[in-house]
């Protein structure tokens, strides 16, 4: 047996890093970047750059993938101009007239000639462009709890620690719900004999993700070993891999899920 | 004389114009449903996907319930403009699509 286990290691160690061509390196700030260009280039505009960390650092993600409708990959929800004029995507928030933080929102794809307009398109229209950002990632981070993958940033903390407010509804937009009722924790049985098990928990997901996002589009069964995944699957994003090594933590953080000590002979 | 036949004529052309509204009213209350669900279809939205935040504390008849309130304003929202139905279609079939699965996996428990 011990055999087994070494080969498995062996085999691990030597054939993960094969997939892991999928893995993010994207530097921190990067991190969870997406280059929406679906439009963008035929209208005569640099593609937009969104970066996930501006708005996951103030909004839940259902609060964008459920209640506003983007889709959960990239180019994914086909955002016209158009669209965001009449306050859906992009609109919903950016209107002119919501306010966050005590600022009020810039009108998206509000169109005109004039300089002011172009430094308007140029705000999320920046892909090439030298665009001076409004939020810097450094001057952000600098102040959260560190993390050593992904953002650099241990989300998680940073909302528990009330660094961080996460905004849950839109006037107009969300609909009205009750509070939400949490499912119970569980372990995942994991095959592999030099990984420890996972412990999922629902809490920390539901609370920025409802119950919508995640079932039953990437998890299709509540039955426990019913849904069938690895990660060979999951560095291929799908199951966890869906938001873990794109806007989520990394695969790298096997601690994040592995909890128990990880190593042969356990 | 005259004014009294002119106020009997138009107090009956107003009874007659009013009869078909009561009767509809009373007697066809789905009719009136498929007119208020029409002028109301986010508020009906509102409601039915409200029930995404317990799902798992509703019995089968009520998601079954839910699923075909979902079915029902699949056709109004179908009639709204581009941009709307692209919205809010993808945001029903994620609260349908959570009820049936909600419901099959009850059903298979």
């Amino acid at each position: 047996m011990p055999y087994l286990q070494a080969i498995s290691l062996i085999l691990a160690v030597f054939a993960f890093p094969c997939v892991s061509v999928a893995w993010n390196n994207a530097s921190p700030p990067k991190y969870g970047r997406v280059i929406i260009k679906k439009h963008s280039e035929r209208a005569g505009l640099a593609p937009v750059i969104f970066d996930h960390w501006v708005h996951r650092s103030r909004f839940t993600c259902r609060l964008c993938h459920v209640d506003i409708g983007f889709a959960m990959e990239a180019n994914g929800t086909n955002i016209t101009a158009s669209m965001n004029r009449q306050g859906y995507y992009c609109g919903s928030c950016h209107d002119g007239k919501r306010s966050f933080d005590g600022k009020i929102t810039f009108q998206a794809c509000s169109g005109g000639a004039s300089k002011e307009a172009s430094v308007r398109c140029d705000r999320c229209h920046s892909l090439g462009k030298n665009v001076v950002r409004e939020y810097e990632f450094a001057d952000f981070a600098n102040k959260m709890p560190k993390a050593y993958t992904g953002n650099g940033i241990n989300w998680e903390a940073a909302e528990e620690q009330g660094l961080i407010k996460l905004v849950d509804f839109l006037d107009g937009i969300s609909t009205q719900r009750a509070s939400l009722k949490m499912q119970k924790d569980f372990s995942l049985e994991v095959k592999a004999s030099w990984v420890g098990e996972v412990k999922f928990s629902h809490k920390k997901h539901a609370i920025w993700n409802g119950c919508e996002v995640c079932h039953p589009e990437i998890f299709p069964s509540v039955q426990k070993g019913r849904t069938k995944f690895n990660m060979f699957q999951i560095s291929d994003g799908q199951f966890c891999g869906v938001c873990h090594e794109k806007v989520a933590f990394s695969l790298k953080a096997c601690e994040g899920c592995h909890i128990s000590p990880v190593g042969i002979g356990r | 004389m005259n004014k009294i036949k002119i106020s009997v004529a138009v107090l009956i052309a107003a009874v007659t114009l009013t009869l078909p509204f009561s009767a509809v009213y009373h007697g066809a209350p789905d009719i009136v449903g498929s007119v208020y669900s029409q002028d109301n279809w986010k508020t009906e939205f509102e409601i039915v996907c409200a029930k995404t935040q317990d799902p798992m504390t509703l019995s089968p008849d009520e998601l079954r319930m839910l699923i075909s309130r979902c079915d029902q304003l699949r056709t109004l929202i179908d009639k709204l403009d581009e941009t709307q139905r692209k919205v809010y279609l993808r945001r029903l079939q994620m609260c349908k699509d959570l009820f049936s699965f909600v419901l099959e996996s009850k059903e298979n428990k």
